[in-house]
Formats: C-alpha cells, structure tokens, sequence
C-alpha cells in the first residue's frame, strides 16, 4: 500500500525549475533511499512533502488525502514529521525538554487551550497530558542521549543533535520520517550506530524516505531508491538496479567524464 | 526539600515586606516611584514574554501601554464606565491592536518584524498626536477619573487617589500577573512558545502552529501593556502621546536586559532597579545640570548586551551557585 | 495645480536621492554584514554636525566643500571604531536580536551624546548659494538643492564604479553574494566587514551633511532617515543597491506628494503605509534575492 504518493510535482524558483514533474511512492514500511548530484532537488523534495514550500504543480496524497497545499504544523499532525540537512533543534533548551516540545498533545488544543490547561491544571513542569516524562526518557534511551538528558542541546557534539532531532521527531508519533541526510558529518562508527538506529525506527513500522550522500549508507539501508537529477527523475528501482543504471551513472560522472574529453 | 522550605521561608518574607513597605515608608515620593516602578515591572514582564520567551522582537511596546491608557481613559470619561473595568478595558483594547500587530510576525522576523512594530508604535503616536478631536493632541488627556472608592459602609470607604492606595492595586495586579506568566512559563504553553523562539521551522515541523501560538502571545503581552497603562491613566490621571514614544519602549528594553532578558526574575529586578536609579539620577542631573541618564541608559544597554547577556539575574544565580559550592566559606 | 505637482515631483526627487545615500550605507552594510543598523541615521546626525564646525571656521564653497570631505572621514572613522569594539564581538551570535539591540544602545548613545555635545537647537549648514533660488520653467527651487541633487548622483556613480572596477569593491559584492564563498576565494572577510560598514556610515555622514544644507540639524533627527532607510531597504530588496535607489526615489516623491495631497501631519506615516504593503505583497522587495533553497 501506498502510504505518501506524489503526483506530477513542479516547483520553480524564479526562472530555475527545482522539482520537474516527478512521481513517486512511498509504501508502508518502506525505506526509500532519495539520492542525486548537489542542487538536484533532493531536499526540495522533502520541504514539498512537509509543506515548507507549496508545488506548483501536482499533488502530494498521504493515505490517499491531499496534503498539497496543507501547513506543516498539519501535515505534521496527520503523521508525517520530518529533520533538517542542518539540525533545527532548540539549542538553549535542555535534550529533555527538546524532545517534550514534541510530545505535547497538540493534536485538537489551540494555544488559548493549552494555555488555560496550564493554568488550571498547574503541576506538569513543562510536561504535556499524561506520561510525557516515561515517553521522553524512551525516546531518549532509543537513540542513546538518556545520559544527556538535562545537559543544554547547544552543548551536544554534533552527531548527537542530529540523534537528538530524531527522538524530537519520533515524540510526534509519525507513519512517516522524512530524513534528510542524517548521517552527514559523522564518522563511520557514528554512521553504523545511525543506520542501526534508522533500521530499529523502520522495525517499529515507520516508513522512511532518507537523503543521503554517503552511497554506503544508502546502498545498505534502502529498499528501495530514486534518483533526481536537474529536478528530474532518472531512475527508480532496488539498489543494485539503481547503481548499474547507467543514466545514474552519467548524472554522477557525467561532468568528469565530459571534462575528460 | 530543604530548598524548598527555604523557598517558602524566602517567599513570605518577600510578600510580607512587599506589603509592608509603604507603612514604612511614608514619603509620599518615593512611594510614587514605588507605584511608578510597579507600572514598569508589567512592562518589562509583558515584553519579556513576547521578547524574551517568545523570539518576537516587538520596538513598538510602548504603543500597547499607551493605546491602554488612552482606550481606558476615554471610555471613564465619555462613557462614565468605573474605571476599575477600564483596567479590563485597556487590556483588551490593546490586545485587539496585539493581535494586529501579531499577524505581520507569521511571515516577519528579525530586522523586518522590528522595523514594522517600530512603524506601528510610530503611526500610534502620530494618531495620538494629531487626532486632536479626540485625543487632544499633544496637550494630552487630563481629568481622568481616579479608581473609584471601594465603600466598606457606615460611610468609610478606600479612596485611590493616594500613592499609599495605588501601591496596593498595582501590587496586587503584579502578584496576579506574574503568578500567571510564570505559570504559563513552567508548563507546556511554555515549552512551545520558547520552542518557536528556539527555531520556528523545527517548531512548526513537529505540529507546533507558530502562528496562532505568536498570535496569543502578541494578545496576552498586549493585554498586559494595556492594564499597565490604563492603571498608569487613572493614576496620574494626565497622559500624554509622550507615553507612545520610543524612548519609553527603549526603558522597557533596557530594563529587561539590565534584570536578565528570558527569566522570570529578570524583568522584575531590572524593572525596580533601573526606576530608582534614574529617579537618583534625576538628582545628579539637576546638581551637575546635564541630561546624563538616556545616556547611561544606552552605555549600560550596551556593556549588558556585550558582557553580561544574562543580566543580574544571571550574575546573581552565578553567586548562588558559588556560594553554595563553598558551604566552609559562610560564617 | 499641475506645476505644484512638478514642483512636488522635483522636490522628492531631491530629497529621495539623499534618502538613496543613507539607504544604500544601510543595505551595504545588511547585504555583506547581515548586521541591521538602527543607528544608522545617527551617522548622518554626526556627519551633519561635523559639517556645522566645519563650516564654522572654513567659510564659503571652500568650508562647505571640505565639510563633505571632513563629514566622510570623520563618520568613516567613527563607524570603523563603533563596528571593530561593538558589532563585531556580535557577529557570532545566533540571534539578530542582540545585533539590533546594541545598535540601539547605540542609537541611544548618539542621539543623547549629541544633545549634551551640542545642545538641543536646530541649526542649518550654511549654505554655499546663500539660498539662492533658480525658476526651471516648470518648477522653481534653490540651487543648493539641485546641486544636493547632482552630487548625491555623483556619490552613487561613484560607488558603483568602485564595486565593479576595483578589486576591494568587487570582494565586497562578493562577500554580499555569500561570505563563505569569498573566504574560500581568498578573500579578507575581516577586512571587508571593516570597509563595508566605514564605507556605509560615510555615505550616511555625506546624507547628513547634504540634508542638514537644505533642512536642519539637531541631535534626533537621525531617527526618521534610519527609518526612512530601512522602509527604502526593505523596499528595493534588503541588501541590494539599486533596489535601494529605486526605493529611495520612491519613498522621496511619495512622501511630497502624500505630505501636500493627504496630509502634512501624516507625512512620515507614508513610509510606513509603504512598508507594511511592502512586506504585505512582496517581502523579498523589488530586487531582493529570493528565498535561496537547498
């Protein structure tokens, strides 16, 4: 089953066609592997799919609604949250207090709302409804950050806040991750521990769609992969299929190939 | 629990001396700047909330206290409404222009989002200034009713016309004000807004709506400035466009970052602090006969902003901290 | 009728290409910095005081000639001591809050120094025509006015020809394109930051000078042209120079002809309408580069 389709998606900046008409499917429990060339639409991709920007052509359906055009606080809600290139987490907020921001039940509360709560109901420090802490100190355990739990997030080492934006995402309860590059600038020992990480989140019945540059991590850890060059779809298929492709070949190679001559 | 205790020991010798104050002090000046220096704590906690909590840099807080105070004092006087609901009134008023001014800060920040709160406080005062109709221009409001007396019957009643009686009422909006926003600032309410100060896009990734959690803060800070200034109108009961200007944003500012800019503590300290440091300097103007305290208001600005970004609080909590890391030190 | 509004059109033309020289010190220093100066009419305050001494002891066209000379050095000198002791230490920090913060500390400082430096009465630069007045057939106006006019343009050619024709003015476009890329290229950063901003309060300090001829000096009037400036900066594209022209000329004539249509009293609300539909419709500004994307 398709759990996020994209259909015919076009988004331009002024004259530059990021994204040309590109279809792709994301199924239940999948792991698709989004690859491409620098400035080939990769993360534009997931800002289209997460509502940062809106196509301007075509649709994105997650379980068969449109989200197209739908806010990314929504779409979040719906069950789609994706993490940044370049970390986005709250650097002067503790890792604990990183990862609750995301576990507050927003779901059907407006600020007014979790507002008058807090008044009324005072006592949870920063918590939201329920077992906030329990759920917080699981999410930290799984991606091992538990130790660092009241340590300021700006003091992390980096490889930890891309971990720790990972838990800050999984606090939202999401069908789909969206990770865009989320082994860059690491070491190859960090990189293992976060592709085992991605696989135990993908064994929970999250379904992934991951950007990567390091072809290692992506080869061992797709099932599948796409790729984008100039904003346009080339290739689509299992990994092996995906490497011997010789379009891919020449996207990859091509300037150096060229240059040879 | 020992802190705890503590805590509370501290907390009541606090309320209790808070109360006690203007039975001591009987000079009717100092304690107008008692009652002056309260009018500036809810400044600095209203803007420390949009600014410091919420990331939303807002030059134009000056134009909530005054659309408060004019929105209060108008109504009193037109309507004949008790201005103890002109207290009320002068906080929603100013909160509806929150609310407007909130909308631009959905798609602004930074520079751009100052530059249009900046313009908005401007266009205010220009209001106040020129809609001479109703606002009398620069000459300003005068006449406005004092709160009116609380009867306790067989013809004794509190009047408010007193610096003595006014501590008490700003008091008391105080302990209720600050008790609600730091409330708001230890619980989950909390939580989000300083996410969405922390990094809007991470914010809005994981569900926050940023802009309907900037907009209730805009409204709740707005709502705050209001009631400052519709107190301030009953109380001196004469304001003027003056109280729209800048430089009366810019005291605020620099009283939240002199106290500690983000704390809950901070606006408060640096709110009283700097009240009666430049009721002193008032002095030493008239003794040497030059204006020297905007400009000590700016070059203190500016060492804090420089050396000292969390402001006395910070200064003050480091001591905490060193004191209780050499218990063998207290005698 | 029609020729008040000639007359209008000419005097905003005017007083648009002084606001361009301030505006264009402001989106330099943005574009290279990504510092927002809020002080940034105070340096045409101090520019426009430098030029009152001057003039004061050195009389004539040869006192008001040096003045822009003395009034360029002097806010160039003061703008590299206030950037190397005040913003610089800031460039490092996450938020742009403490950035606009200190400069208005800044703006603070300034503007009260200079009440306490040099009291708080109007006072004019001394003009070199003696106000001398020219009728142009459709419009009459004073020479100093068109000759503020000529040398504003002057000023502007000026700078265009030193960012595309010299080395350091071409590393500084480049650092406004993307300062990681110039350090890569070899470029001093450091240094360009320096010049960048000496540069940009020196066009503030010749605005001054020319806007103290025609209108008057006094220690706040810096506060509406660093408005003013960043109403035409936000306009014409944050960062962009010929954005800053075109929105400098906008806001001159839009301002006259609102000042003698709708309302004298409302005059320097007109940026601010301005502004807010500005940022309403096209927040990036007429020139301004788009939201980059990965």
């Amino acid at each position: 089953m398709n759990i996020l389709e994209g259909k015919n998606i076009t988004k331009r900046f002024g004259g530059l066609v990021a994204v040309h008409d590109v279809d792709f499917t994301l199924q239940s429990g999948e792991i698709l592997g989004l690859i491409g060339p620098n400035g080939a639409g990769k993360t534009t991709l997931i800002n289209l799919i997460s509502g940062f920007y809106a196509a301007d052509e075509g649709s994105i359906l997650f379980k068969n609604e449109d989200i197209t055009r739908m806010k990314t606080s929504d779409i979040n809600k719906k069950g789609i949250c994706r993490t940044f290139q370049i970390v986005r987490i709250f650097p002067k907020l503790s890792v604990m207090e990183n990862v609750k921001s995301g576990l507050v039940e927003r779901k059907r509360r407006g600020p007014w709302k979790v507002a008058f709560d807090s008044l009324t109901k005072p006592g949870g420090k920063r918590s939201g409804k329920g077992r906030s802490d329990e759920r917080a100190a699981e999410l930290l355990n799984m991606v091992g950050l538990y130790g660092y739990r009241d340590e300021t997030a700006e003091n992390l080492p980096y490889a930890y806040t891309k971990r720790l934006e990972i838990a800050r995402a999984l606090g939202t309860n999401p069908e789909v991750l969206l990770l865009d590059e989320p082994t860059s600038g690491m070491n190859p020992k960090e990189q293992n521990e976060q592709i085992d990480l991605i696989r135990s989140i993908n064994d929970k019945g999250v379904s992934i769609l991951i950007i990567e540059h390091v072809m290692r991590v992506i080869m061992s850890i797709s099932h599948r992969v796409m790729v984008l060059h100039y904003g346009e779809k080339i290739a689509d298929g299992s990994p092996k299929e995906v490497y011997s492709d010789p379009r891919v070949i020449e996207a990859y190679l091509g300037g150096e190939a060229r240059a040879e001559h | 629990m020992h802190s705890k205790v503590t805590k509370i020991i501290l907390g009541t010798i606090g309320v209790v001396l808070l109360i006690a104050a203007p039975l001591v002090i009987t000079d009717r000046y100092v304690q107008h700047i008692m009652v002056l220096s309260g009018v500036y704590v809810l400044l600095a906690v209203s803007w420390n909330l949009l600014t410091g909590f919420a990331g939303q840099l807002n030059l134009g807080h000056a134009a909530f206290f005054g659309i408060g105070a004019y929105a209060s004092a108008l109504i009193s006087m037109h309507f004949h409404l008790s201005p103890w609901l002109g207290l009320l009134c002068g906080g929603l008023v100013a909160s509806i222009f929150g609310g407007l001014l909130g909308i631009p800060s959905f798609r602004l920040s930074g520079p751009f989002l100052a530059i249009t709160t900046i313009g908005f406080s401007e266009i205010t005062r220009m209001v106040a200034m020129n809609w001479v109709g109703l606002t009398r221009g620069s000459l300003g409001l005068y006449g406005i009713p004092p709160l009116t007396p609380i009867k306790l019957g067989q013809g004794t009643s509190i009047e408010f016309t007193t610096e003595f009686s006014a501590y008490y009422v700003i008091l008391a909006l105080i302990f209720i004000i600050v008790y609600v926003v730091s409330t708001l600032h230890r619980s989950e309410f909390g939580l989000t807004v300083e996410s969405l100060r922390e990094d809007e896009m991470g914010a809005e990734s994981i569900g926050i709506n940023t802009s309907h959690y900037k907009l209730a803060v805009f409204m709740i800070s707005a709502f705050i400035a209001g009631t400052a200034g519709a107190f301030y109108a009953h109380y001196e009961r004469l304001i003027s466009p003056n109280m729209l200007s800048t430089g009366v944003t810019f005291s605020i500012i620099t009283m939240v970052m002199v106290g500690g800019i983000g704390t809950i503590w901070g606006p408060i300290i640096g709110a009283v602090v700097l009240t009666f440091l430049s009721e002193g300097l008032r002095f030493v103007e008239e003794a040497i006969n030059l204006d020297i305290r905007m400009i000590i208001y700016g070059v203190v600005l500016a060492l804090v902003i420089l050396f000292m970004r969390q402001g006395l609080v910070g200064v003050l909590s480091g001591l905490g901290r060193f004191i209780s890391r050499n218990p063998e030190r207290q005698t | 009728m029609e020729s008040l509004f000639l007359q209008q059109i000419a005097n905003g033309l005017i007083v648009g290409s002084i606001y361009c020289l301030i505006a264009i010190g402001l989106t330099m220093i943005f574009g290279v910095m990504n510092l927002s100066n809020f002080a940034h009419g105070d340096f045409s305050m101090l520019g426009a005081y430098f030029a009152i001494y001057t003039t004061a002891y050195l009389s004539g066209w040869f006192g008001w000639i040096s003045s822009m000379f003395i009034a360029a050095i002097g806010v160039g000198i003061i703008g590299y001591f206030v950037e190397r002791t005040m913003f610089r230490p800031l460039m490092k920090r996450p938020t742009d809050i403490d950035v606009i913060m200190l400069s208005i500390a800044l703006f603070i400082i300034l503007e009260n120094g200079a009440q306490l430096i040099f009291g708080a009465t109007p006072q004019m630069v001394v003009d070199p025509f003696q106000s001398a007045s020219i009728n142009l057939f459709l419009f009459q106006t004073s020479y100093i006015r068109i000759f503020s006019f000529v040398l504003a343009i002057l000023i502007i050619i000026a700078l265009q020809v030193f960012l595309t024709k010299t080395k350091v003015g071409v590393g500084i476009r480049a650092a406004s394109q993307n300062s990681k890329a110039s350090m890569l290229m070899g470029i001093n950063v450091s240094f360009i930051y320096s010049l960048t901003f000496i540069i940009g309060s020196a066009l503030a300090g010749l605005g001054g000078v020319l806007y103290g001829t025609i209108f008057a000096v006094y220690p706040t009037m810096g506060a509406m042209p660093t408005l003013k400036a960043f109403v035409i900066t936000i306009m014409g594209g944050m960062g962009s120079i010929r954005g800053a022209i075109v929105g400098g000329i906008i806001l001159g004539v839009a301002e006259t002809l609102g000042g003698s249509y709708l309302s004298m009293q409302y005059k320097n609300s007109i940026g601010f309408i301005i502004l807010i539909l500005v940022l309403l419709t096209i927040p990036q500004g007429l020139f301004g580069r788009g939201k980059r994307h990965a």
